[in-house]
């Protein structure tokens, strides 16, 4: 009994409130509207979400989506972390490759999609735009982190001729993984809003982009609100999965466990 | 084996730090730096590592040289293990059971299992030391070793010291007269350069 009553003292309620609050807010301010095409309540979402998780082309829409974003940011992962490498190895790298990342930093995304559009067509549009709102912030927390590597450790590891691959372990890895997961903790949220930003200029066949320009098209408000619900739960849950692997090889980076470092 | 300085000297901008100073190491021996600080203890032994570029003079020293350090910080790698810690040096030289029971010899073994971080200051400073003296070494250098240490500890340092270094050449920088008199070490008088002096 105590335990019932200590789980529900600890059971988040000021959270669930204050939840609760907005979501009364949002339908008071739906019924005053009262126009289904300018907003709906959270009670027609729910029910347009309910018709749409049983349909066929939802999955498949969250599917091909999920595949060309996600395409997207490993690339930009992998190749941001290779160049932000390079670039603190080789400091002339840096330099030659500043313009290009302050570039890719400042162009609105819009502009890269009608470009985009030009070069590759609307197929693999989510890919290439994923990969360019995620390539400069990889690469500048990556190049953050490795700046920010205890140079005493280094000169230790100078001194005791340790092997490059155990710096990378011991020294690099620590130093770098902190940068890296807050880095990629923005640019997964970044790559699905630009992603599908793109997929509504482009209009790849069979994906979310689509769908929700397809529920403007038809004024089907409802259906918007409930694939934009369905963006934030796919990105929230791709961030947490992806963040939880990557802290993972952190924890195996850097672990209190016995292990075999030679 | 033998070290030989001759007549090195080293600046930092106007800063003359160093100056035509001179001596021969020999394998066997222990050599002491005593001198007060700023003196250029510290930049002398940074100048034989190969962390900083002589400004003149000659170090001759065999071209295999191995060298092993304890930093006058610790500089160890805080998120692992002393355990961790040591095999990062030591590579496939020592196993890791070799590597255990030669840290129990100056660390509570419970302290093992633990990161570095956690540990306090005279635990951290005996994990550098043990590293040092496991890392295989011609040259062992080490920048005021015993700071943080309380006396009986030093006293088991001291002895775990002379029989890790026998046969090696070791320089040491130290304030306390009675470590190098513990050591058996040959006292090294650095001269203080003039406008060093306050």
């Amino acid at each position: 009994m105590n335990k019932f009553f200590k789980s529900i003292i600890r059971f988040p309620w000021r959270r669930c409130f204050i939840i609760l609050f907005w979501l009364l807010a949002w339908q008071l301010l739906a019924q005053l509207i009262h126009n289904h095409i300018v907003l709906v309540g959270p009670w027609e979402t729910l029910g347009a979400l309910r018709q749409l998780i049983f349909s066929k082309g939802f999955w498949l829409s969250i599917a091909h989506s999920f595949q060309k974003i996600s395409l997207g940011f490993l690339s930009a992962f992998l190749i941001g972390i290779l160049l932000g490498s390079s670039a603190y190895r080789f400091p002339w790298l840096q330099e030659f490759l500043e313009p290009v990342m302050t570039l890719m930093r400042s162009i609105p995304v819009a502009s890269f999609v009608i470009l985009a559009l030009i070069w590759i067509g609307s197929e693999n549009l989510a890919v290439f735009i994923a990969f360019m709102v995620v390539l400069p912030m990889i690469y500048v927390n990556t190049l953050s982190g490795l700046k920010s590597t205890d140079k005493k450790l280094l000169e230790m590891a100078f001194v005791f001729r340790i092997p490059l691959w155990k710096k990378i372990r011991f020294i690099y890895l620590p130093a770098l993984l902190p940068y890296l997961i807050n880095g990629c903790r923005i640019a997964l949220g970044m790559s699905w809003k630009s992603g599908v930003a793109a997929e509504v200029i482009g209009l790849p066949s069979s994906s979310i982009g689509e769908q929700l320009y397809m529920s403007k098209i038809y004024l089907e408000t409802a259906d918007l609100l409930a694939w934009t619900f369905t963006i934030v739960v796919v990105s929230s849950l791709s961030e947490r999965i992806f963040l939880f692997l990557l802290s993972q090889f952190e924890k195996k980076g850097t672990s209190i466990h016995e292990s075999n470092p030679s | 084996m033998k070290v030989i300085l001759h007549n090195i000297s080293k600046s930092f901008g106007s800063l003359k730090v160093l100056s035509d100073f001179s001596l021969v190491m020999e394998s066997g021996r222990i050599y002491g730096l005593m001198s007060p600080s700023g003196a250029g203890k510290t930049t002398l032994l940074r100048l034989l590592m190969g962390l900083e570029a002589l400004d003149d003079g000659s170090i001759e020293k065999p071209g295999h040289l191995r060298i092993s350090t304890v930093f006058q910080e610790d500089r160890l790698c805080e998120a692992f293990t002393p355990v961790e810690n040591v095999r990062m040096v030591t590579g496939k030289s020592l196993t890791e059971q070799q590597v255990r029971s030669e840290l129990c010899r100056l660390l509570p073994e419970e302290s093992l299992k633990r990161p570095v971080a956690t540990l306090s200051g005279g635990m951290k400073r005996r994990t550098a030391i043990c590293r040092a003296m496991l890392a295989p070494f011609d040259l062992l250098l080490m920048d005021e070793p015993f700071t943080g240490l309380d006396e009986d500890t030093k006293h088991t340092v001291i002895l775990y010291i002379q029989e890790k270094c026998a046969g090696k050449i070791t320089l040491l920088t130290t304030h306390q007269e009675q470590d190098l008199t513990a050591l058996k070490a040959i006292p090294v008088h650095l001269p203080v350069i003039d406008s060093l002096k306050v």
